[in-house]
């Protein structure tokens, strides 16, 4: 009797440990399926970048009594568009204006660029959803306040101080002639 | 007695075991950062890749492995539909490092009228993405759950990865915009030395 207890039990524990190994071994269940990326666009551009800025950046809004709180990791650049840029020689000398500034600003791909961190509803029992168009609008407003921002915090000066210097150096080493370059808005001009 | 006692202490090991093995790691360690530096790049052409993903319930015939299996079985017995397609946009960059040229690199030969220079090497580099999400179809009914921010962040999260993987497996992406970053290059600088009356020609470092 005793010994057919113990097949029993070694039987049971047997089927336990082969069940968590399976469930171990098994794939996650995974409800998303990837389609391959596609390249729709490729655009041919002269931008001199002068900054980079990374930044995690608080997004926090309401609509009505619903609240939503995030982070979101912003990529910006400034850069300046020779393409277009003004030239002008003045006997040897060449003499081009710095460009209005390109203020891009992207959420950042490195990993964990992007988290919600709680959604609420003030009333009880109402529901802390945002649709996609709301959550999008959000964020859309985070980016057109981050680049308040920018502007606020000296980066497109800074930006476009450096891209002079970077760009009367381009031109001089490529042309063979002295550069000079004017700036007409240093500080820059938010649109 | 005795061995029934032993049995449900193993029975509850196994159990602790799996919820164990189950439990997402939790990342408590993230802190928010800025940065801002200075770079001297010349952009010359930039790619957008757009990525999508679905989202549907787990079919029985498709799962592989127990998890897959008791997924599916759930998701069988819930009333009605949950299903969604996302997408989003991502820029790749193509740009060579101005801080890497110096007057070194070009040769102005003022009685030939021509100029010379060898530019740094093209390098890519993912510039960012959307920060919005596309919600290219949404069809959740009957007693199901609405795919909320947490859950499309998550996708979102997912494409992102399987984009970078697929970005590295695939060099196609790269030299297509390698290349028309090259072109553009030669075009700007021949234009700029042909301004002065010089014909440019460019080469690259490896």
């Amino acid at each position: 009797m005793k010994t057919i207890r113990l097949i029993i039990l070694l039987l049971v524990v047997a089927a336990v440990a082969g069940v968590v190994v399976w469930w171990k071994s098994s794939p996650e269940a995974d409800r998303v399926t990837m389609r391959d990326a596609k390249a729709i666009d490729i655009r041919p551009m002269v931008r001199l970048c002068s900054v980079e800025i990374y930044e995690d950046y608080p997004v926090k809004a309401s609509i009505g009594t619903r609240h939503f709180f995030a982070r979101e990791t912003l990529r910006g650049s400034i850069s300046f568009d020779l393409d277009s840029i003004a030239r002008d020689s003045r006997d040897d000398t060449l003499v081009v204006t710095l460009p209005r500034e390109i203020v891009e600003i992207h959420e950042s791909t490195e990993p964990d660029s992007y988290e919600v961190i709680d959604t609420w509803n003030d009333r009880f029992l109402g529901s802390d959803k945002f649709t996609a168009a709301e959550e999008n609008e959000i964020k859309r407003k985070a980016v057109a306040n981050y680049r308040r921002r920018i502007y606020a915090k000296g980066y497109v000066k800074r930006a476009r101080a450096e891209a002079r210097q970077n760009l009367q150096a381009l031109l001089a080493a490529t042309t063979g002639h002295p550069v000079i370059v004017i700036d007409p808005t240093p500080a820059g001009a938010l649109p | 007695m005795k061995s029934l006692r032993n049995l449900t202490l193993l029975i509850a090991a196994s159990l602790l075991c799996l919820t164990a093995a189950c439990r997402r790691d939790d990342d408590s360690s993230r802190v928010f950062l800025a940065e801002v530096r200075s770079v001297d790049k010349l952009v010359l052409a930039q790619m957008t890749i757009s990525k999508m993903a679905t989202i549907d319930d787990l079919r029985l015939e498709d799962a592989d492995g127990l998890k897959q299996a008791v997924e599916a079985l759930g998701d069988a017995v819930k009333i009605g539909s949950r299903k969604g397609a996302y997408s989003y946009d991502t820029y790749m960059q193509a740009y060579i490092d101005m801080s890497a040229f110096s007057e070194n690199d070009v040769d102005i030969d003022r009685e030939s009228r021509t100029i010379s220079m060898t530019l740094p090497p093209v390098q890519t580099e993912l510039a960012g993405r959307d920060p919005g999400i596309r919600e290219d179809h949404y069809r959740v009914t009957g007693l199901r759950s609405d795919i909320d921010s947490k859950e499309r962040a998550e996708i979102k999260e997912k494409m992102n990865t399987a984009l970078r993987a697929e970005i590295d497996r695939n060099p196609a992406f790269r030299d297509r915009l390698m290349e028309q970053a090259r072109a553009k290059a030669r075009a700007y600088f021949q234009s700029l030395g042909e301004a002065e009356g010089y014909t440019v020609t460019v080469d690259f470092k490896n």
